[in-house]
């Protein structure tokens, strides 16, 4: 089984909110893996928005992702970047 | 749920002309209200005996299906410029199919032989808990989201349809105790003009709905419900979050043509949608769109934009159900290339940025050290030359699509030379294979890079001679050039556009390019700037790429500039020692140039 894992920190303005937690959840699901997060001795799977938001992540909080499955390190990168997105406005140009 | 209540029962105090409630939705309007009580009204509790218990899970089942099925409805109908509550409704999906809701409910119902109205109620009380311990008020206010979802489930539970928000044939306020941001949705489709709520806040995702669809909302206000009945007329400011009751004539008289105001300059910034986008003298700026979807598209044309200038595909990476294919990919592509043409469209290769360092070793702990300097680290191009497979699909992809439009390719973040040539190396090596396998490619693909890194505009002179084009990433080369995080609270007052620093290093890509006689764009947020746009145009720059709906805002500006003063005022700004300096002199000069509200806004 493949898998990856890497601690980031949450670099999104608002922490892990509603947008990102949905993002999290859709990138296990586009990437037919398991993701989960751990946070204070807690982990949870992203699949399940409600688990994911009751971690109350908020910015600058360390959080170890663990990605299972074939396209572990794919989906871990993705996964990576939209926690570490500074903010998410959608028309915000990342030019 | 909630329910309209036509009869107009008065049980306001006289005294009261207005309120005051939370403006979350800007714009004033003037109407008379519907009302929709609070239905007080809950299906019984009760115990079921135990050859009931798996129908019973199945009548919920049934449930959460159907309130699924119009959740995927309302997402299918809605225009592509609305992301935001796209996001939510995908966000409310989740939540309807959650573990802790479905799961937990029919546990419930299972174990405790109760009916399914009592076991979610249960299930919501418990997420209730969990949340109320949240200290991050914005997240937990994400609990009257789920509270919302479950409401709807409720609803359908007990065969209620929904209440028509629609079907007046006169403009009206809607006032309820809350909601849903799918309620907000259902209101565009009606004569509604505007809505008030007893519960909400500035950040709940029905107020981010109604800023989207231009629609007045105030929250917040206590009691409204009772206060006001329906017929009443009153005027609603979801600016300041102020109700007028029984408003004098004159004030609705100031209303209507207040709005009449708006309608007019909307409709003037719909006359430069199909005029061309040039100076007074006719020197032409290309003013082309950033978007991030297909869905955006219909936006794109509709403000009239000459093109995209940046298509940040990593996000249609993220939001894909399934791992994006190479085929996938081409069909997007192709999609994309084939709505644009003849305008040219500008796919900026995978951008996966940020922290992109990953452990290669499971099982080892090794994860547990921070990455250090994400914004440093391996992103971006780097990346995609780190996972060469799913860089070289989406070339192939972006190439077999080619034939459909005008392409040109975006390679984001070169900082050497080396690493152009090598992806130049790459881009050869794809031609060769989809040569041999029969794939048809345009001849015309430009292939450009972003100049966005510090040795980038140093070494421009040398890239120009290497690339068709330049993009100009501000917001990167800001963060990079005056060594700023912007997400970084205690510095990010230094991010600054106006640097002279930073004017200086666009005049210099500009220059090189212009030398080897290749176009420079530029992509950040400053092109979108009305304050900042003539001073990029003054500095030369071919092509500004900015959010869509702002296309004829920028595009008036530039029909009414002489190209000479542009690149005066740009030579001036190039002169100043600090960004005050700058600041000071654009306003002197944008003020003596054109009317205050060509640029303000």
């Amino acid at each position: 089984m493949m898998r990856a894992e890497k601690m980031v920190i949450i670099g999104n303005k608002r922490g892990i909110h509603g947008r990102v937690a949905t993002r999290l959840a859709s990138i296990a699901v586009s990437h037919d893996v398991r993701l989960f997060l751990c946070h204070a001795e807690k982990k949870v799977e992203c699949s399940s928005i409600l688990d994911v938001l009751s971690l109350a992540l908020a910015r600058g909080a360390t959080v170890g992702l663990v990605a299972e499955g074939p396209q572990a390190e794919l989906a871990l990168a993705a996964a990576v970047g939209i926690i570490n997105a500074q903010d998410d406005a959608r028309h915000d140009p990342s030019g | 749920m909630t329910r309209p209540v036509k009869e107009a029962k008065r049980r306001r105090p006289l005294s009261i002309r207005a309120l005051q409630g939370i403006g979350v939705s800007p714009g004033v309007v003037a109407a008379i209200v519907v009302v929709f009580k609070r239905q007080t009204l809950r299906a019984g509790w009760y115990h079921l005996p135990a050859e009931h218990i798996e129908k019973e899970v199945e009548r919920f089942a049934g449930a959460i299906n159907a309130a699924g099925d119009e959740l995927l409805q309302l997402r299918e109908k809605l225009a592509g410029d609305l992301a935001d509550a796209l996001s939510i409704i995908d966000s409310h999906l989740l939540m309807l199919r959650d573990r802790m809701l479905v799961e937990r409910t029919i546990g419930i119902i299972r174990h405790s032989n109760v009916n399914a109205e009592r076991a979610l109620a249960q299930a919501l009380s418990e997420i209730k808990e969990r949340f109320d311990r949240i200290d991050d008020p914005y997240i937990r206010e994400r609990f009257s989201d789920i509270k919302h979802v479950a409401d709807r489930v409720f609803g359908l539970l007990s065969g209620r349809e929904h209440s028509p928000l629609t079907g007046e044939d006169q403009p009206v306020i809607l006032v309820a105790n809350d909601f849903s941001p799918e309620d907000t949705l259902r209101m565009q489709e009606g004569n509604v003009h505007g809505f008030l709520t007893e519960k909400g806040g500035i950040t709940s995702h029905t107020a981010i709905v109604a800023r989207s669809l231009g629609l007045p909302a105030v929250v917040g206000i206590e009691h409204a419900t009772s206060l006001l009945a329906t017929g009443d007329f009153i005027i609603l400011d979801g600016g300041s979050g102020r109700i007028i009751l029984d408003p004098a004539p004159a004030d609705i008289q100031r209303v209507r043509k207040s709005n009449r105001r708006d309608r007019l300059l909307a409709d003037e910034l719909d006359s430069y949608i199909h005029l061309v986008s040039e100076t007074v003298d006719g020197f032409p700026v290309q003013l082309s769109a950033n978007i991030e979807t297909l869905a955006e598209l219909p936006t794109v044309l509709r403000f009239g934009s000459e093109g995209i200038g940046l298509f940040r595909s990593e996000l249609d990476y993220f939001n894909n159900r399934q791992p994006p294919n190479e085929e996938q990919l081409a069909a997007t592509y192709q999609q994309l290339l084939a709505t644009m043409a003849p305008y040219p469209v500008t796919v900026r290769t995978f951008d996966l940025g940020g922290d992109k360092f990953f452990n290669r070793f499971p099982g080892n702990k090794a994860w547990l050290d921070r990455e250090r300097n994400p914004a440093l680290g391996l992103r971006s191009i780097r990346f995609s030359l780190y996972e060469q497979t799913m860089f070289r699909s989406q070339l192939r992809a972006l190439f077999r699509a080619s034939v459909h439009g005008r392409l040109r390719i975006l390679l984001p973040l070169i900082s050497a030379l080396a690493e152009l040539r090598q992806v130049k190396g790459i881009v050869d090596e794809v031609l060769d294979e989809l040569a041999g396998q029969g794939h048809p490619v345009a001849g015309d693909v430009a292939i450009g890079m972003m100049v966005e890194v510090p040795s980038a505009v140093a070494m421009a002179d040398v890239f120009a001679a290497e690339v068709d084009f330049f993009a100009i990433g501000t917001n990167d080369l800001i963060q990079y050039s005056l060594a700023i995080d912007r997400g970084n609270q205690y510095v990010a007052h230094l991010y600054e556009p106006y640097h002279p620093a930073v004017l200086r290093m666009i005049r210099q890509t500009v220059e090189a390019g212009h030398a080897r006689n290749i176009p420079v764009s530029l992509c950040g947020e400053m092109a979108g700037d009305p304050l900042c746009a003539p001073v990029l145009m003054g500095m030369g720059l071919d092509e500004l790429s900015m959010r869509p709906a702002i296309v004829p805002k920028v595009k008036r500006l530039l029909r009414h500039c002489h190209s000479d003063e542009l690149r005066r005022m740009a030579q001036q700004m190039l002169q100043c020692g600090d960004c005050d300096q700058v600041r000071s002199l654009l306003a002197r000069e944008l003020a003596n140039l054109y009317p205050k509200e060509y640029y303000q806004g």
